[in-house]
């Protein structure tokens, strides 16, 4: 197991009247090459969560360890660990600060240690694998660029460190379809062709079906659910409970089947979808 | 460290109580009498009747202990430096202790006590009337207080204004930094070794977005009240027209009463 979490609980600002369980007793694993969804509604803890996959936030109660050792046990360098699990935040275009983006995504390989054409080499990856181009893009201002490519150069900033594991948190939030469906597909090769292992956080099920293998549904700081995207949208009397809604893809194939029809449920993509359907059409005709 | 919103000085605690319900303006005037009160003390055991007030306002103000030391906390460090200091390089009276050149004498131990005690006492009563004032009824209270400077063109209302606008985007700026602190973090940034030049350095990638992000904030601000119309003090009615009660009236005589005890007793 990579990642594994016991009894993880989390509370802010503990002994206050302000205080927050923000996270109550989870216990969760994620193994190496996988990719994962996590959902759950606003508020629901997925944030707070995953800042502790990097050791950015430290359990108020049980465990959390990566590859068998407990983070916070001194076994493990935490800025070593930062490095090998990489996390991008929400609205990550925020966090840019240098004059150029060649300064700006090679300050993590920085913080590394590295230098020289090995850095170089970094940056490049990093850009090329989001897609930008680097001699385009190294010289500019990271504050003229669009929303789009602003994030594009954050993620860069990410990948540039040759994390093992990246935590995505909501990276596609506020993005127009297309720029999506480009970051998402940039992340799905990434996942494919590099082995990364890939965790990420959505509001958006519709997308996670199609690219997760293995879904968490938090519901206000608990894991209620959690398995392929299949098994978990079979439960969508608990997923409305959360506040959320199973993709309509998966909600018209359920009822048909509940109907006695002979489909799948489990396709994500629409193509697959109408193409399952249509066939049923044409064996109920014959 | 999830604790950055947790920075409580001044931090509001809404609530009922008898002290939550007076009108800023008057709770305002009344703290203004009791600071001045404080500093006419001139015995310990004026501090003792005095705390012994601070003591009943305290509890029917039904804060919680613990949250209310808690806001104390950043204060600390200034009490027992001005204890040390006083006790150290205050002279005179009965030698107590010796250490090489240090001396610890009486007058340092009484000059000390009693400013600390001083100190201690401000702080708390300030603190019990910011925990007991949302934001918005302080900035009213502090837009009254500086009604009569309008005579010298002091811009009263623009002034609470700054400070409403302030106050409500400090806990913004926290959970801001505190997310790009994380983020760069994350990207293997060390804001915790290094010498003092090094720490100081490492907080430009902190520090770049923080300004970029605060300047987007208040260019956002600007146009929504812009759009809304807003155009400063003059001839402006309020949404919620303050009330003043009996209770006010008593709060700011008990005020008064306390400071002219003081004044007379010679305590
Ligand atoms: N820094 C903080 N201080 C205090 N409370 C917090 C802090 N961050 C989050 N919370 C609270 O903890 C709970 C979980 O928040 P979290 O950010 O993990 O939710 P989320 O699932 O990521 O939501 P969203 O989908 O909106 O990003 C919420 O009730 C939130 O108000
Ligand atoms: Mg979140």
């Amino acid at each position: 197991m990579l990642i594994e979490t016991r009894d993880l609980s989390f509370t802010y600002m503990p002994g206050t009247p302000f205080q927050v369980e923000a996270l109550q007793s989870v216990n969760m694993t994620v193994a190496r090459g996988e990719f994962i969804g996590i959902i759950g509604e606003t508020g629901s803890g997925k944030s707070t969560l995953v800042q502790h996959f990097n050791g950015l936030l430290k359990p108020t109660g049980g465990e959390i360890r990566v590859e068998g050792k407990n983070i916070w046990a001194g076994e493990i360098n935490l800025r070593t660990l930062r490095s090998r699990i990489a996390m991008l935040f929400q609205f990550p275009e925020h966090q840019l600060f240098e004059e150029t983006v060649f300064n700006d995504v090679s300050f993590g390989p920085r913080n590394l240690g590295l230098s020289g054409s090995e850095l170089t080499e970094r940056v490049r990856f990093g850009l090329e694998s989001m897609g930008l181009d680097f001699d385009t893009y190294r010289d500019r201002s990271p504050f003229q660029l669009s929303g789009g490519e602003k994030r594009r150069v954050a993620m860069a900033g990410i990948l540039a460190m040759r994390p093992q594991v990246v935590v995505l948190d909501e990276p596609t939030a506020g993005m127009d379809p297309a720029g999506r469906r480009q970051f998402l597909e940039q992340v799905k090769r990434l996942h494919r062709e590099e082995g990364l292992t890939v965790i990420l956080v959505t509001h958006n099920m519709e997308e996670i079906a199609l690219l997760a293998e293995k879904l968490f549904v938090f519901n206000r700081g608990k894991l209620v659910l959690q398995g392929s995207p299949a098994e978990v949208f079979k439960s969508a009397a608990v997923i409305r409970d959360t506040g959320l809604e199973i993709p309509a893809l998966s909600e018209l194939l359920q009822r048909l089947s509940e109907q006695g029809k002979k489909v799948r449920t489990d396709l994500f993509s629409v193509e697959e979808a109408a193409a399952e359907i249509l066939q049923l059409v044409r064996e109920d005709r014959s | 460290m999830s604790g950055m919103r947790s920075i409580t000085l001044g931090h509001y605690l809404p609530g009922n109580s008898l002290l939550h319900r007076l009108d800023p303006r008057a709770k305002l005037v009344g703290l203004l009498i009791l600071i001045a009160a404080l500093f006419l003390i001139r015995t310990f055991s004026g501090f003792f009747y005095f705390g012994l007030f601070f003591l009943i306002a305290f509890i029917s103000s039904r804060l919680p202990w613990r949250y209310f030391l808690r806001g104390l906390k950043p204060v600390l460090y200034i009490v027992i430096f001005t204890l040390i200091l006083h006790f150290l390089f205050t002279k005179g009276g009965r030698v107590f202790w010796r250490f090489g050149v240090l001396t610890i004498e009486e007058n340092g131990v009484y000059l000390g006590s009693f400013m600390t005690l001083r100190l201690i006492l401000l702080v708390v009563t300030t603190l019990l009337v910011t925990l007991t004032t949302s934001p918005i009824a302080f900035a009213d209270g502090i837009e009254f207080l500086l009604r009569p400077l309008r005579i010298f063109r002091v811009p009263g209302h623009e002034i609470a204004m700054m400070m409403t606008i302030a106050l409500r985007f400090i806990p913004t700026l926290m959970e801001e930094s505190d997310k790009i602190r994380k983020a760069q973090m994350a990207r293997g940034a060390d804001f915790e070794s290094g010498n003092i030049f090094r720490r100081a350095r490492n907080l430009v990638p902190l520090l770049v977005p923080l300004f970029v992000s605060a300047f987007r904030r208040a260019d956002d601000l600007a146009v929504a009240m812009e759009s809304r119309c807003y155009r400063g003090g003059e001839n402006r009615t309020k949404m919620r027209q303050r009330q003043i009660t009996g209770l006010d009236y008593l709060g700011v005589f008990t005020a008064c009463g306390i400071a002219l005890a003081i004044v007379l007793t010679g305590v």
